[in-house]
């Protein structure tokens, strides 16, 4: 490989690449935005349980509720009060005891109690609540449970130290950071070969492997330094920076293959955009496993950046070291290399 | 031609089952112009492949300025420059950074991006991006790439296809100071008066074989005919258009007949072009 050829042809490639409007401004202004996003969203999780309750006679059970740690109970003067603060986004649900609630009890009856959720509340919030007013219940009328309670936390025991969701967001905004270099360099060289200009340069002493190394120097530093700025901003690298900075390296080094394929695959720039959007859609999806754990569940890791989103996500937001991480990273490795390898010898035959 | 730039022997080419070029066989001395004459499809651009080191012939050789194409393309590639038919150039790009490219590229130091476009005709339009540029001023462009590392060979594929008289002579007039500085030129053309006018020999190429190869006199005196022709106005007023045969036993005789006959409105000789060679030797057109 002949170094000065490499340089030329990046400074080539560097001019070409801030040419090309689309990319340009997509790589900023994503930068931007998945930086602004990240400083949008709350910085805490909020773990108190906020609840609206209306009770003219509060029953002992119920009043000890209010003595909970992380518990927030306001009580209103009214139903309608009660209703309205929930209509009004203040509380995603609300109970109403009945005013002779402890007379019923005492009769043996059954008071009915009602209980108000916000339109948008989502199904466990109303479990919860269905859950705290029967045992309240239980409590309240001496009724014994006919069962114990036997807890066990699966998975990291995450209790008071939940992960911000804009933290667990983190993993997947790195990895659309890299993903985007993956069209932005299948786009660059498409261009070469669908305008004859490849042509031009093969008809010169450059050797099809300084081309090569031109595109895959670009692609990795381009995709690499993009996912560093943003994961130093964010904060990405306060626990395992190490372990995450390799991580994004071998990630470049997945898009460079992964660009390569794509441009092999595409016949022009408009494919490109087609088939890579595809792409980074499949290959996104592992990053949305981190947001929203349980979203999906073991056949996420068929998809190849399950490796790169699970490492980048269990060291920056959980601090895994490199015992736990070490199976994720060799098999990234692997599947990278084998991404290069494959991307190298199917543009090579194009180039041909 | 003591010295020969181009040794081709039993070079051929196949996609597929598709023979593009057959067993072709020539040779092109140093300083020399040859012209690659042929329909489309003829393997024109597919022979220019293999000796430019885009393609390896799968049978026969290609020696270029004394080495092989298809074992040391880089040594070949760093002496030749190639002109393509259709416009490859880095449009986003302004001129004089197309032609650095080029030029670090091959290594070139001592370059004068400036005085090679002045030398195409783009003074003044240096600095401007080629997306803005005509037709004409791209195809300048590109032959002063090719010129970039003054390459002893010099590859023209239909250089003049499109422009304007004005350009195209211009160009012409590029090549033929090439071929002074002594460069070996191959060009290839549709157009039989640019070959006539630039080539010192022809090669018809048909059906991926050479169909003739010689200069373009001598393939007028083998295959051609000249001819005088005359309008002569007849006794009852009409004008009629006589063809007389030149370089035949009678043809002195017929003339004096003409002129025997009626009066000689208008008198001239015509000889074959390239094209009435061509459809001779091969039956076909050169546009078709």
């Amino acid at each position: 490989m002949n170094v000065r050829t490499i340089r030329a042809l990046l400074k080539k490639d560097l001019a070409l690449f801030r040419s090309d409007r689309l990319y340009l401004v997509l790589t900023v202004l994503g930068l931007i935005f998945y930086t602004a996003i990240y400083f949008i969203m709350p910085r805490h999780v909020d773990e108190d349980f906020n609840l609206a309750m209306y009770a003219p006679v509060l029953p002992p059970a119920f009043s000890q509720l209010t003595q909970q740690p992380g518990t927030d109970i306001e009580f209103f003067q009214t139903e309608n009060e009660l209703k309205q603060s929930i209509l009004d986004g203040k509380y995603q649900a609300g109970i109403s005891l009945p005013a002779n609630i402890m007379e019923i009890w005492a009769s043996g009856g059954k008071p009915d109690i009602t209980i108000y959720y916000a339109s948008t509340a989502p199904p466990e919030v109303s479990q919860a609540v269905k859950t705290l007013v029967e045992e309240l219940s239980f409590n309240q009328t001496g009724q014994p449970l006919s069962f114990d309670i036997d807890e066990e936390v699966l998975g990291p025991d995450m209790l008071g130290e939940q992960v911000a969701l804009r933290d667990r967001m983190r993993p997947l905004w790195a990895v659309l950071i890299l993903l985007l270099e993956t069209m932005s360099l299948a786009s660059l060289i498409t261009v070469e070969i669908e305008q004859g200009t490849a042509r031009a340069l093969l008809v010169t002493p450059m050797r099809t492997s300084d081309l090569f190394a031109a595109k895959a120097v670009l692609g990795v530093s381009m995709a690499f330094f993009q996912a560093v700025l943003f994961m130093a901003i964010v904060g990405g690298f306060n626990l395992q920076p190490l372990i995450i900075i390799i991580t994004l390296l071998l990630g470049s080094f997945f898009v460079m293959g992964s660009g390569f394929l794509l441009a092999s695959l595409a016949r022009n720039v408009q494919a490109v955009t087609g088939w890579g959007v595809l792409i980074l859609i499949v290959l996104a999806v592992p990053g949305f496993g981190a947001v929203i754990p349980g979203l999906i569940s073991g056949w996420a890791r068929v998809i190849p950046s399950y490796y790169l989103v699970d490492t980048v996500n269990r060291a920056a937001n959980y601090g895994s070291g490199w015992g736990e991480v070490w199976p994720n990273l060799a098999i990234l490795a692997g599947i990278t290399a084998v991404l290069v390898w494959g991307g190298l010898t199917v543009l090579r035959r194009r180039y041909q | 031609m003591a010295e020969k730039s181009i040794i081709v022997k039993d070079l051929t080419y196949r996609y597929g089952s598709l023979v593009a070029v057959d067993h072709i066989s020539f040779e092109v001395g140093t300083g020399e112009i040859l012209g690659f004459l042929g329909p489309n499809g003829a393997g024109k651009t597919t022979t220019v492949k293999m000796l430019t080191g885009q393609l390896r012939p799968k049978e026969g050789s290609a020696m270029l300025l004394g080495f092989d194409i298809a074992r040391e393309p880089e040594k070949v590639q760093a002496r030749i420059g190639v002109c393509f038919e259709l416009t490859n150039l880095y449009e986003q790009m302004s001129a004089v950074d197309n032609l650095k490219l080029f030029a670090e590229l091959f290594g070139v130091t001592d370059f004068d991006a400036y005085a090679l476009l002045d030398r195409v005709g783009l003074k003044g339009r240096e600095k401007d991006s080629v997306g803005g540029y005509s037709k004409g001023m791209k195809q300048r462009l590109m032959i002063a790439r090719s010129l970039v590392n003054r390459p002893d060979i010099l590859f023209m594929d239909e250089p003049t296809s499109g422009l304007d008289p004005v350009s195209s002579e211009a160009i012409d007039n590029i090549i033929l100071e090439e071929r002074k500085r002594g460069a070996t030129v191959f060009l290839t053309t549709h157009d039989m008066w640019e070959a006539d006018k630039l080539c010192d020999r022809v090669a018809f190429m048909d059906s991926g074989r050479i169909a003739a190869l010689d200069t373009p006199r001598s393939l007028k005196q083998e295959y051609g005919k000249r001819s005088l022709v005359a309008e002569v106005t007849a006794p009852d007023g009409h004008l009629n258009r006589r063809e007389i045969t030149m370089d035949q036993a009678g043809t002195a005789d017929a003339v004096e007949s003409l002129f025997r006959q009626g009066k000689v409105v208008t008198l001239h000789s015509e000889e074959a072009t390239l094209e009435d060679i061509f459809i001779q030797i091969t039956g076909r057109r050169l546009t078709e």
